[in-house]
């Protein structure tokens, strides 16, 4: 089939050998050539890389169902040899989620070990078709992994900064720092400011303007937090100096006071 | 008392075979010692008994009492799973037929206690011994705020005080927790807390609570409510989710024991002037009510989110909170701990300033000359009221709900 298409589509050699700039007539004639050639070249691409497609899609597909059979396999099995009960008994409590047993885990690992595998061997077979008609071979799957990479990075980045800034949110709160918001903002932003350098660096776009956009921003937020923490903490460091004072008071005025007598302070546990 | 965490290297010898009981001792100052070696050796005057401590021992002043020594313990504060171990481990050594287990400050135990305790295991056929402390109105608030509510609704035991410093326990008794305390101490979590009255209920043991007067309780050193709060609920909520298929069964109460010798003298109740301590928790609360509910919008449904919000408008003495909302609230994290909702952390994290406003509430209702025992009941009977809420959502959590 791409050999015929080839035939079908390959240009008139007697056309291109005609004068550039013969009359008004040849203009259309070199437009003609040029959509012919531009049509011709697309197709080709098309034909060349079309299985490596197929391919990728039918690795992916293929590696899939095993998953997915082999994840049912394993889950039985270690369900009927009570894997679950096994491993609690000779390894205690673990903490797992409701809906991840260790007999979950491991089919859910196997399915997705297939799925990973599938991926890589559907994107070398894809990167090898399109290797044999790209005039730089090999140029397609570096910039892939390029960008599987950045969106890895995109994804951690934000989950990182969530968590800290949920972390730093709730510490802030229970330490009764007025600021806890905007302190959790500020990690928030930090972290995902950081990332997103990180992922333009990683996919090579922007070059040096990332890095020095990068630096002015991070820069501009440490010091913001560093000036709104040294401001805000010393509301913090008189409530502790109060407490500390009016501990030692409470001491002083009744020193032979029992632990259990009513005016002490709270006791949590 | 603490561990080693994995059984310790015996220092002296042996102690004679077939002892009636065993006594494990934590750490304690010596005078304290003494003073506890000195009730023991009255209440165990015709008995076999095997002292168990860590620490260096009076020199021939008990020549009645058989001694071993063992290296102290990492947890000062409580009784921890390598604990629990050490004490099957050893009892099995000397062939002893219970165990009394005295945690940290137990110097602070009057004899009666201790004898009610070791005679229990001794001479009736109860499996677990545990004390009822009597705590000021403004102690061991994390007990009564959630350790007993929700082990009374969920666990149908009125044992006051589910994580007792002392206990007494039969052999079997000391056998399972030692199980589950083996499931700990392999993964150097020989910190980790037991939940002996859970298990019993669990296994159908025999549980039988003392009245034992007043006791130090002594506070976890070097960490504050931000750590201790967590880490207790934490323990409980995981046990809690290990016998899911023990409390979804609906429990009848034992009966209540002697309610009215319970009671604190109002005396006490009305001259606690808490109001220092009520302003900074109730400012913990607002802080926590503008900033957190980004957070407790994932964990609460709207219902609880509405009380919260009214008991935001409310300030000073008039500040209480509603104990049906508190035990809900309670529920919802006990929940959002199951199903991971969000970090585990993070989400007891987020119930310590809703623990603030309840302890203010209470301190206040405290000061209007309620009882607090009384107020605790109640709490625990909305707990118990609202049971069929966490049996639901735990079977079916994705149900619509309000």
């Amino acid at each position: 089939m791409q050999h015929v298409l080839a035939m079908i589509l390959q240009p008139d050699p007697s056309q291109a050998s005609q004068p550039v700039f013969a009359d008004s007539a040849s203009i259309w004639q070199h437009m003609s050539t040029a959509l012919h050639q531009s049509l011709y070249r697309v197709l080709t691409l098309l034909i060349v890389i079309l299985p490596g497609i197929l391919a990728f899609i039918a690795v992916l597909a293929i590696s899939t169902l095993v998953g997915m059979a082999l994840s049912a396999l394993l889950r039985w099995g270690l369900r009927s040899a009570k894997f679950d009960d096994r491993f609690a008994r000779d390894h205690g409590t673990v903490d797992w989620a409701p809906s991840s047993s260790a007999t979950n885990l491991i089919a859910r690992g196997a399915f997705w070990t297939c799925v990973l595998l599938g991926l890589i061997i559907g994107v070398s077979a894809f990167d090898a078709a399109y290797a044999t008609f790209a005039l730089r071979p090999n140029t397609f799957l570096p910039y892939f992994t390029q960008i599987v990479g950045a969106v890895f990075l995109l994804v951690a980045g934000t989950l990182i900064a969530r968590f800290l800034a949920r972390s730093v949110l709730i510490g802030a709160v229970n330490e009764q720092l007025q600021y806890a918001r905007f302190l959790s903002l500020g990690v928030k932003w930090l972290v995902l400011v950081l990332t997103a350098a990180m992922v333009l660096d990683h996919l090579q776009i922007g070059g040096n303007v990332v890095e020095l956009a990068f630096g002015i921003l991070f820069g501009g937020i440490v010091l913001t937090l560093a000036l709104a923490v040294g401001l805000g903490s010393r509301d913090l460091v008189s409530r502790s100096l109060e407490s500390r004072s009016a501990t030692s008071e409470r001491g002083a005025a009744n020193p032979a006071t029992p632990a259990n007598s009513a005016g002490d302070p709270i006791r949590h546990f | 008392m603490a561990t080693a965490n994995r059984i310790p290297a015996f220092t002296a010898t042996p102690a004679r075979l077939g002892a009636d009981i065993l006594v494990l001792l934590s750490s304690m100052p010596q005078q304290q010692l003494e003073s506890v070696l000195d009730k023991l050796n009255a209440c165990f005057s015709s008995r076999a008994v095997v002292i168990v401590t860590p620490d260096p021992l009076p020199v021939d002043s008990f020549p009645s009492l058989q001694f071993l020594t063992v290296p102290a313990t990492n947890t000062s504060w409580t009784l921890s799973a390598a604990d629990y171990a050490n004490a099957y481990q050893l009892a099995g050594k000397n062939e002893a037929r219970s165990i009394l287990m005295l945690g940290p400050e137990a110097g602070s135990l009057s004899l009666s206690a201790l004898a009610d305790l070791a005679n229990a295991v001794l001479t009736t056929p109860t499996d677990l011994a545990v004390p009822r402390y009597d705590l000021p109105p403004h102690g061991g608030m994390i007990n009564s705020a959630i350790l007993y509510p929700l082990n009374r609704a969920l666990f149908g035991s009125r044992v006051r005080f589910p994580l007792a410093l002392d206990l007494g326990l039969s052999l079997r008794m000391a056998e399972r927790l030692a199980g589950i305390a083996g499931r700990f101490t392999p993964l150097s979590q020989g910190e980790a807390l037991i939940w002996p009255v859970n298990e019993a209920m669990v296994a159908g043991f025999i549980i039988n609570e003392f009245d034992s007067g007043p006791r130090t309780q002594p506070q976890p050193p070097g960490i504050d409510l931000s750590t201790i709060l967590p880490l207790v609920t934490g323990s409980l909520f995981s046990n809690i989710d290990a016998n899911a298929a023990f409390w979804q069964r609906s429990r009848q109460l034992p009966p209540v024991r002697n309610p009215i010798a319970r009671s604190l003298p109002m005396t006490m109740a009305l001259s606690v002037d808490a109001s220092a301590e009520i302003a900074p928790m109730l400012q913990a609360f607002h802080l926590a009510y503008t900033n957190l509910q980004e957070v407790w919008r994932l964990v609460l449904p709207p219902s609880s989110l509405l009380g919260l919000k009214r008991l935001s408008a409310t300030d000073g003495a008039a500040f209480r909170m509603p104990d049906n909302l508190w035990a809900r609230i309670v529920f919802d994290f006990l929940l959002a701990y199951r199903l991971r909702t969000i970090n585990r952390g993070h989400l007891l994290g987020a119930l310590i300033p809703i623990y603030h406003a309840w302890v203010a509430s209470h301190l206040n209702i405290i000061a209007s000359g309620i009882d607090p025992e009384h107020h605790i009941e109640a709490v625990a009977a909305a707990f118990e009221a609202d049971k069929a809420y966490i049996v639901s959502r735990w079977r079916w959590p994705d149900r619509f709900n309000p």
